[in-house]
């Protein structure tokens, strides 16, 4: 084996010689091949590879077969289908929200037991925040490798326009909209600004007010509260003094591209794609959220998280290897690098060896960032229809967005409606 | 229509230039789509109409492709696969549709019942129940995981019972006259003037399953097997945008092959139907 | 000729028909075993098992499922969604069906015609059957954009002052992707048109004209039309039936949006068995779907094949 001054070597160590005894098979030169499913490959697979590569290097008996969907969505239904068929990956990279689907349905291995072996996990990077958002179910379903928050994208060329750049932008929603007007009395003006369309993105809205989806208990839907009419009133004036269009989200991304949209509000998970659709054609920055509810606000996360499914005790210890390195300061610091993603181990942002020189260099990419500790998991519904409860809220989104209802009206509608889509209060 | 020898060029430029502007029209989105393949991201959204590139960006985006997926695999996989399923297509329907449509034989209409039933079923029916048989018997992620779902054809059934209600019945009573067995008639008789409607179904067969999505994406699992289909799929993403000009560039390669077949086979068909010595 | 045959026989030659018959019906039979094996285990028995599944509450990867009789037929009829996608459907093959089968007709009129071209303008017109749909996804994101897409640049040209968000609004998405599902459409119908077309004998369009017609318009409705009866009806089921499956537009272009503006009937039983996992509800879609699909068919049959003959 291989010398390394880190803790997590030494720990590795302990743990193939435990694993040693446990299993003659995983002596001198063991020779293990996992198979590793993610979605999204023309986003992660560099950075998957990147990981691998370092992996390889501490584990050179490892083997991996990679498995991609294009989705998250695609992604569940593939590990679904395997689960029925009894021929899973060992390892998946889910969307956060889909952590719950398959741990309630006892697919996927509880991680505590193998965080424990770890003495310390939060001197290895792993926050309590950070653990929180693989939580679900009653288990560690999953360790958060890559983790998305809505940040804003600002076109400097409309906001010199108006006088304002990247250090004067306005930091709250009144001031934002201020903004919008002044933009949209530009000549040949641009549409002032856009805010993603969906249910995902408006939740910013939500829980920027401190408010959140369902109560503590999982019993009650929390539309119709103060919280969501304020969140609800607020996207209207988004929508009406900020002129926004009624584009979807390709068709914002290639707006804003080509300089036809002064702000828009989107995840840091585009940023890749932004960065490289804006190209040249006008100088781009990126800040974080307008602050709503500077103590109770927070912000739900997008990304995705390990999950172990094998139960194989020999693939298990290799799949959990893996899952730990790729969430390690060194492997989420290949992630980070290669993609527009937030780190999930706050080893890799605070310590300047890994990241500190990256975002440093890098200012676009440390928006998402700054707003980790406000972060909260990405919820899923309990019951079986939380993806169409997604889209219930999605589709009465729509209805304020083409003025065809009034805020008070679609939270109404939507309490009502996504609450015969909860289980019944047993 | 009528023939009445080659019409003067003044005469025939009315239809030439209605058909060249419909073909303008259906050729936009492909020529948009060319054009993209070759641009940066930055020049690709622009809101004037520039079908040349300022900074021509071709070789990276071909070369990303080339480099993301293993393309000639794909391709080949694509011509395995739709070359698979035509020959057991043809291999069941067009005896089938013989029957059908000359024969008597008990059952007859139940069959025929059978088949303009299985015209409507949209393939997504059948899939799960498919997938986990297949998965039960460990063919997934193989050629026959994604030839054996296709070998029946209704659309062949249907396509050439037309075609063969059409030859007259006199072929075939003077094939039977001279002594010829019944499968002989079949293989010997039917199916060479069977060759136009064949290369018409095989263009639909093949542009089918070239271009589907749907079943590869349940029963292959990375890319040994993959098809076309997916190599492009592989540059879309929700949560994170997609790789427009990468997707561009995987649209033509994957698509252009099939151009090409079709372009090949056109003119087999135009023959394959001036050959034909019975009609009226 | 057949009829010649059926004259006074020897009794022998009554005998051979016996014998032929039989040996007839035996070989229909076994021509027909492939197909019919292939059918049953690819194609019948698997539907069979997914309309099972409408009577089940099965979600994909559950650990627990049970019968429930015609419970998912009664939430579809509650179901808000659903009508909205019947509705949709209906609409869309309404769309779809006539304009892409008067435009193939008048292509394949127009390319028959004359001799220039043919071989390009057939090539160019089934281009559009050889896409693939999220390929052209892009494409039709950019010429349709409101703000920054040709079509609407030229429409403000015209003088259009705030023309459609063809894919994002709730009025306009139902027919932008009508209007793409007659683009994907007009070729594959030319191309049967053409073959129709090329079925046509020639002595019939000189009869004709020794009749006296002059006119192409009287050529066409004497000779070509009635000659194509069967020709168009074929046409008419492939592109009802095409239509009715329309998917893939949906599910690339706009996923049911917005507000299940675009839904449609496929795609809702696509979204609820395979994205929201219930595959039992899933399952009582498809069966209804069938169903009506099949009461289409049937009634159009009834209805055009009286009025097929030929001349």
């Amino acid at each position: 084996m291989m010398p390394k001054p880190l803790n997590l070597r030494r720990r590795s160590l302990v743990g193939i010689a435990f694993g040693a005894l446990a299993a003659p098979a995983l002596r001198a030169q063991p020779n293990v091949e996992i198979t590793v499913h993610y979605a999204q490959p023309h986003v992660f697979r560099e950075s998957k590879e990147a990981v691998a590569a370092a992996f390889s290097r501490h584990e050179p008996g490892i083997r991996i077969n990679w498995v991609t969907t294009p989705n998250y969505d695609e992604g569940t239904q593939l590990i679904l289908r395997q689960a029925v068929a009894g021929t899973q990956a060992d390892l998946t990279y889910q969307g956060l929200n889909r952590l719950r689907v398959l741990a309630e349905r006892g697919i996927c291995q509880d991680l505590t037991p193998f965080l424990n072996r770890e003495s310390n996990p939060a001197s290895q990077g792993y926050s309590e925040t950070i653990l929180g958002l693989g939580r679900t179910a009653g288990m560690q379903a999953g360790l958060a490798y890559a983790v998305s928050t809505m940040i804003t994208y600002m076109n400097l060329d409309v906001l010199r326009d108006v006088g304002v750049d990247a250090r004067t932008f306005p930091t709250n929603w009144d001031g934002v909209l201020d903004l919008a007007a002044r933009i949209a009395r530009l000549p040949n003006a641009p549409d002032p600004i856009y805010y993603d369309i969906g249910e995902w993105a408006w939740s910013a809205l939500l829980y920027g007010h401190g408010g959140q989806y369902m109560s503590g208990d999982e019993r009650r839907f929390l539309m119709d509260t103060p919280q969501g009419l304020a969140a609800m009133r607020l996207y209207q004036r988004i929508l009406r003094e900020g002129r926004m269009p009624n584009l979807n989200t390709p068709a914002a991304q290639q707006a804003f591209g080509a300089g036809r949209i002064g702000v828009r509000f989107g995840s840091t998970a585009f940023l890749r794609n932004v960065m490289q659709s804006v190209g040249q054609n006008f100088p781009l920055a990126t800040t974080i959220m307008p602050v709503i509810d500077a103590e109770r606000g927070r912000l739900q996360v997008g990304g995705s998280a390990g999950m172990l499914l094998t139960r194989d005790p020999v693939k298990q210890e290799a799949a959990w290897k893996f899952l730990r390195f790729s969430t390690s300061a060194e492997g989420t610091a290949l992630m980070v690098q290669n993609t527009g993603y937030v780190p999930c181990n706050q080893l890799a942002v605070d310590d300047p060896r890994w990241l500190g020189e990256f975002y440093r260099a890098n200012p676009l990419f440390s928006a998402a960032m700054r707003q980790l500790p406000l972060t909260v998991a990405w919820y899923a519904f309990p019951g079986t229809n939380g993806v169409r409860i997604s889209q219930t809220i999605s589709d009465n989104l729509q209805r304020l967005v083409e003025a065809r209802a009034t805020p008070e009206q679609v939270v109404q509608d939507m309490q009502r409606e996504v609450t015969r889509l909860l289980p019944r209060a047993s | 229509m009528a023939e009445r020898g080659p019409k003067s060029l003044w005469a025939d430029v009315p239809r030439l230039l209605v058909l060249g502007f419909l073909a303008l029209l259906l050729l936009m989105p492909y020529i948009w789509m060319i054009s993209a393949s070759v641009k940066p991201l930055d020049e690709l959204f622009r809101a004037s109409l520039n079908l040349w590139p300022e900074r021509f960006h071709g070789i990276e985006n071909y070369a990303k492709v080339f480099s993301q997926i293993p393309v000639f695999g794909y391709l080949w996989n694509g011509i395995v696969v739709c070359a698979g399923i035509l020959f057991f297509q043809l291999l069941f329907a067009v005896p089938a549709a013989y029957a059908l449509a000359k024969l008597r034989f008990p059952g007859r209409d139940l069959a025929l019942g059978l088949v303009m039933l299985g015209l409507l079923v949209p393939p997504h029916v059948p899939a799960l129940p498919l997938y986990l048989a297949f998965s039960k018997i460990g063919l997934l992620n193989t050629y026959a995981a994604l030839i054996l779902p296709f070998t029946i054809s209704v659309f062949a059934i249907f396509l050439f019972r037309q075609f063969f209600k059409a030859l007259p019945d006199e072929l075939v009573h003077a094939a039977r006259l001279d002594g010829i067995g019944e499968f002989e008639i079949v293989w010997r008789v039917i199916l060479p003037n069977a060759w136009p409607a064949a290369t018409a179904f095989a263009i639909f067969s093949v542009v089918a399953h070239w271009n589907d999505l749907f079943w590869p994406l349940i029963v292959i699992e990375g890319q040994a097997r993959a098809t076309p289909a997916l190599g492009v799929l592989y540059f879309r993403s929700d949560e994170a945008g997609d790789d427009f000009a990468a997707l561009m560039a995987a649209a033509v390669i994957m698509t252009l092959p099939l151009v090409l077949a079709f372009l090949f086979a056109q003119r087999r068909f135009v023959e394959g139907i001036a050959t034909t010595g019975l009609k009226g | 000729m057949p009829e010649a045959l059926s004259a006074a026989q020897p009794a022998s030659f009554q005998a051979k028909s016996r014998r032929l018959t039989r040996g007839e019906a035996l070989v229909g039979l076994m021509l027909n075993l492939p197909a019919g094996i292939a059918y049953f285990l690819m194609l019948l028995l698997p539907s069979l098992a997914t309309i099972l599944l409408a009577f089940t509450d099965y979600e994909l990867g559950a650990l627990e499922w049970g019968w429930i009789g015609i419970a998912n037929f009664e939430e579809m009829l509650e179901d808000r969604g659903f009508a909205i996608a019947l509705r949709n459907t209906v609409i869309y093959v309404g769309l779809v069906t006539p304009l892409s089968i008067l435009l193939g007709l008048g292509a394949a009129l127009l390319i028959e015609a004359g001799m220039r071209g043919r071989a390009l303008f057939r090539a160019v017109f089934f281009l559009p059957v050889v896409s693939l749909t999220v390929a052209m996804a892009a494409a039709w994101q950019y010429l349709l954009h409101p703000t920054i897409g040709p079509l609407n640049a030229f429409l403000r040209l015209l003088g259009v002052t705030s023309p459609p968000f063809w894919l994002s609004s709730s009025d306009w998405v139902l027919l932008s992707l009508g209007a793409i599902g007659v683009w994907e459409n007009v070729g594959y119908n030319m191309v049967l048109f053409l073959a129709g077309l090329s079925a046509i004998p020639r002595e019939l369009y000189q009869a004709a004209e020794v009749d006296g017609t002059k006119t192409w318009l009287d050529r066409f409705r004497l000779v070509t039309w009635p000659m194509l009866g069967p020709t168009t009806l074929f046409v008419l089921t492939i592109t009802m039936i095409r239509s009715i499956r329309v998917f893939d537009t949906v599910a690339v272009l706009t996923q049911g949006g917005p507000n299940k503006a675009s839904e449609v009937l496929l795609h809702t039983m696509y979204k609820e068995g395979f994205t929201f996992l219930r595959l039992g509800y899933s399952a009582a879609i498809t069966l209804v779907f069938l169903l009506m699909v099949l009461g289409l068919v049937w009634l159009q049959t009834k209805a055009l094949d009286k009025r097929v003959h030929y001349g």
